[in-house]
């Protein structure tokens, strides 16, 4: 249980996390080193829900795998409840754990298809606590009430269940601990549009009955608008910009966010944006352009772009990595 | 006349006795040099149909059509031997996940010149050389390298530009995209939908665009079809479609996105899923999920009506302001009275 004086720190405070991964190249060949995650810093505080926007191979899955405990980041601070577990002992570690649960992407491949309902949701009871048989029971068919499923789903195999149904199941399992803090990777992007908006509407009911704080990561731009309190833009492993919902969506300061904006289709012809045309990929992370990793695909690159890393600096609202976001705003 | 001409398609999977109709009556027209997009959720027979089209159904699927032409040629009447000749070349297909699409044991140049020999010929020097245009079509940076590259040394979207080079390779009259760009980031995609757009302008192929994304069909395509459970609930221009929808399920389809509900901290969700095999309902197959749904929906299947090129298959089609017409107060007192 938190003690109230917990509650004016921020839940989350994550200060220049760096996780890097040594990658063979081949027999007799020099080992690559990937910066997968380079120097982010945010906070998140209880309730709250915190969107990472980026392109696949950006860091943001890395991120999440040292918010969840997963691994351990190579450096910097990871601040949970005040207490940081980067370089907590195994036994903090496992003490905080359930405080920080996962939500994955696909429900078909998140869900045991040889347990039932009832299994998968007492699962994490009998792992972290000590309670009867009864009291899980009495437990998983509360949460079950909670995120919309039937009593009588307790008995029911996933493969009985449609997308949607699945996905509430990987809510409800991610919640039986009462974590402060869940972590959601692309959790409605392999849904229907109408299943996403039911799913969608669960997830911000929990968090206002429970209090949740959400780090979010998605890269549809219309979901994150919809339920981000903030907004974290990675790219190849650094944040590029960082900032308030609001701020971000009406005035994005750093060309990449554009690009991404410009890039979402969206279906209200009046409201569709210059299109920002955005060439190429996202380089590999094996050997990244120096300077701003992005001036390669930037439409307003400069010289200096290409050999000095820009730094996170504030810009009204927002923090922005961008030699040019200054003069680009005006 | 149109480039394809369907009528009455339908799939029927299971028994003769308890069929079930993943396709049930598809009507398509599609005008060369045209793009039609096709939405729906999963499991509201998109994909089918394009399989059933390219002749991809294999048993115990049953395929039949009151009329099914291809620039004038009869799909139904054809021999496998005819078919092939056509597939491929004529009519080509993308699918959604292309490096599952690829085969991993050859290089993209092999795949490439597969289709090229089959369908052109020439000579090996004389195919390598049209393959690396392909590349170069597609706008894939360093073609020539990427010719002797294997499937898994390249990345998703530059897989989908591999298997676009493959699709046109042939100059199709007709190319079928299913979900070309669901697998993909958002810049890649919007490149790749570019890229799509442009081939079909410059080459004036007609395009069938298979999404599920509301939002790209409205950028890309001029004419839009609507699937639910088999059938085309709705047809029509766009952006008109989507703006006035006359179907229940298109304005429900519409309401639950969250570019929709900007204002709103709920989104209007639409509950229920497609029906499967097991509870196809009878009457209306949306009346269980439909809010306007009354006896009369869950007894009588309505037809397709409009007009000005819109037509929806519902009983009481919505009106301008998105309320059911007015025969549908009266019915509702007399299902009451």
């Amino acid at each position: 249980m938190t003690l109230p004086s917990t509650r004016s720190a921020p839940l989350l405070e994550v200060d220049d996390l760096a996780r890097h991964y040594t990658v063979s190249r081949g027999f007799m060949k020099p080992k690559g080193l990937v910066r997968a995650l380079d120097g982010v810093s945010f906070t998140l505080a209880a309730g709250e829900t915190l969107a990472v926007v980026g392109e696949s191979g950006c860091g943001k899955s890395t991120l999440a795998r040292q918010v969840t405990m997963i691994e351990r980041p190579t450096s910097g601070t990871l601040k949970l409840d005040g207490e940081d577990v980067a370089h907590a002992d195994r036994g903090a570690r496992k003490r905080m754990r359930p405080r920080v649960q996962m939500v994955f992407q696909n429900p078909y491949a998140s869900l045991n298809p040889r347990k039932k309902v009832g299994t998968l949701l007492e699962e994490p009871l009998a792992i972290n606590l000590d309670l009867s048989r009864a009291a899980r029971r009495e437990r998983a068919e509360a949460m079950m009430a909670k995120v919309g499923l039937r009593p009588e789903h307790y008995l029911r195999y996933p493969h009985m269940f449609s997308g949607g149904q699945r996905q509430r199941i990987a809510v409800a399992r991610a919640l039986m601990l009462n974590p402060r803090l869940v972590v959601a990777d692309e959790p409605v992007s392999a849904l229907d549009v109408s299943i996403q908006a039911q799913v969608l509407n669960l997830l911000m009911d929990l968090q206002q009955e429970m209090g949740i704080a959400y780090l979010f990561i998605s890269h549809n731009l219309q979901v994150v608008r919809h339920i981000a309190d903030a907004v974290l833009v990675m790219y190849l492993g650094r944040v590029v910009e960082y900032g308030p919902k609001p701020a971000v969506f009406a005035r994005p300061a750093h060309p990449y966010t554009r690009a991404l904006l410009a890039s979402t289709p969206v279906l209200d012809r009046a409201a569709r944006r210059q299109r920002v045309a955005l060439a190429g990929e996202l380089p590999s992370p094996l050997d990244p352009p120096g300077g701003c990793a992005f001036h390669k695909r930037c439409p307003h690159a400069i010289e200096r772009c290409r050999s000095e890393v820009p730094a996170l600096e504030l810009l009204g609202e927002i923090r922005v990595a961008c030699h040019r976001a200054r003069e680009l705003e005006a | 006349m149109a480039l394809l001409e369907i009528e009455g398609l339908t799939v029927a999977f299971g028994t003769a006795a308890a069929p079930f109709l993943a396709v049930d009556g598809v009507d398509l027209a599609v005008d060369a040099g045209e793009i039609v997009g096709c939405v729906g959720e999963s499991g509201s027979g998109k994909s089918v149909t394009a399989l059933a089209l390219m002749g991809l159904v294999d048993f115990p699927g049953r395929v039949t059509a009151r009329r099914m032409a291809f620039a004038g040629r009869d799909l139904l009447a054809q021999s496998d031997r005819e078919r092939r000749a056509l597939l491929g070349k004529d009519i080509a297909m993308i699918f959604q996940d292309p490096l599952a699409s690829l085969n991993p044991c050859f290089t993209v140049a092999f795949q490439l010149m597969e289709t090229l020999r089959i369908h052109e010929g020439g000579s090996a020097r004389e195919r390598r050389a049209r393959a690396l245009e392909l590349l170069q079509q597609v706008e894939i940076p360093d073609a020539a390298a990427r010719l002797d590259a294997f499937p898994h040394q390249l990345s998703g979207g530059m897989a989908q530009r591999v298997m676009i080079a493959m699709a046109i390779a042939c100059n199709p009259k007709l190319l079928i995209a299913d979900e070309p760009s669901t697998a993909l980031d958002v810049t890649v995609q919007a490149q790749i939908l570019e890229l799509l757009v442009e081939l079909q302008r410059d080459r004036g192929m007609a395009l069938i665009l298979i999404t599920h994304d509301l939002a790209v069909v409205s950028e890309v395509a001029q004419r839009a079809v609507v699937m639910y459970a088999g059938q085309i609930v709705e047809t029509g221009p766009l952006p008109d479609l989507f703006e006035t929808p006359r179907h229940p399920y298109t304005q429900a389809l519409l309401a639950a996105l969250p570019e929709h509900n900007l204002e709103r901290a709920r989104l209007q969700s639409f509950e229920g899923v497609v029906p499967g095999q097991h509870n196809r309902p009878t009457g209306c197959l949306l009346s269980p999920r439909c809010p306007y749904a009354i006896p009369r929906c869950r007894r009588e299947q309505p037809v397709q009506a409009g007009e000005g090129g819109q037509a929806a298959r519902c009983h009481f089609p919505l009106d301008a302001a998105g309320r059911p017409t007015a025969g549908w107060t009266e019915s509702m007192l007399n299902a009451v009275a």
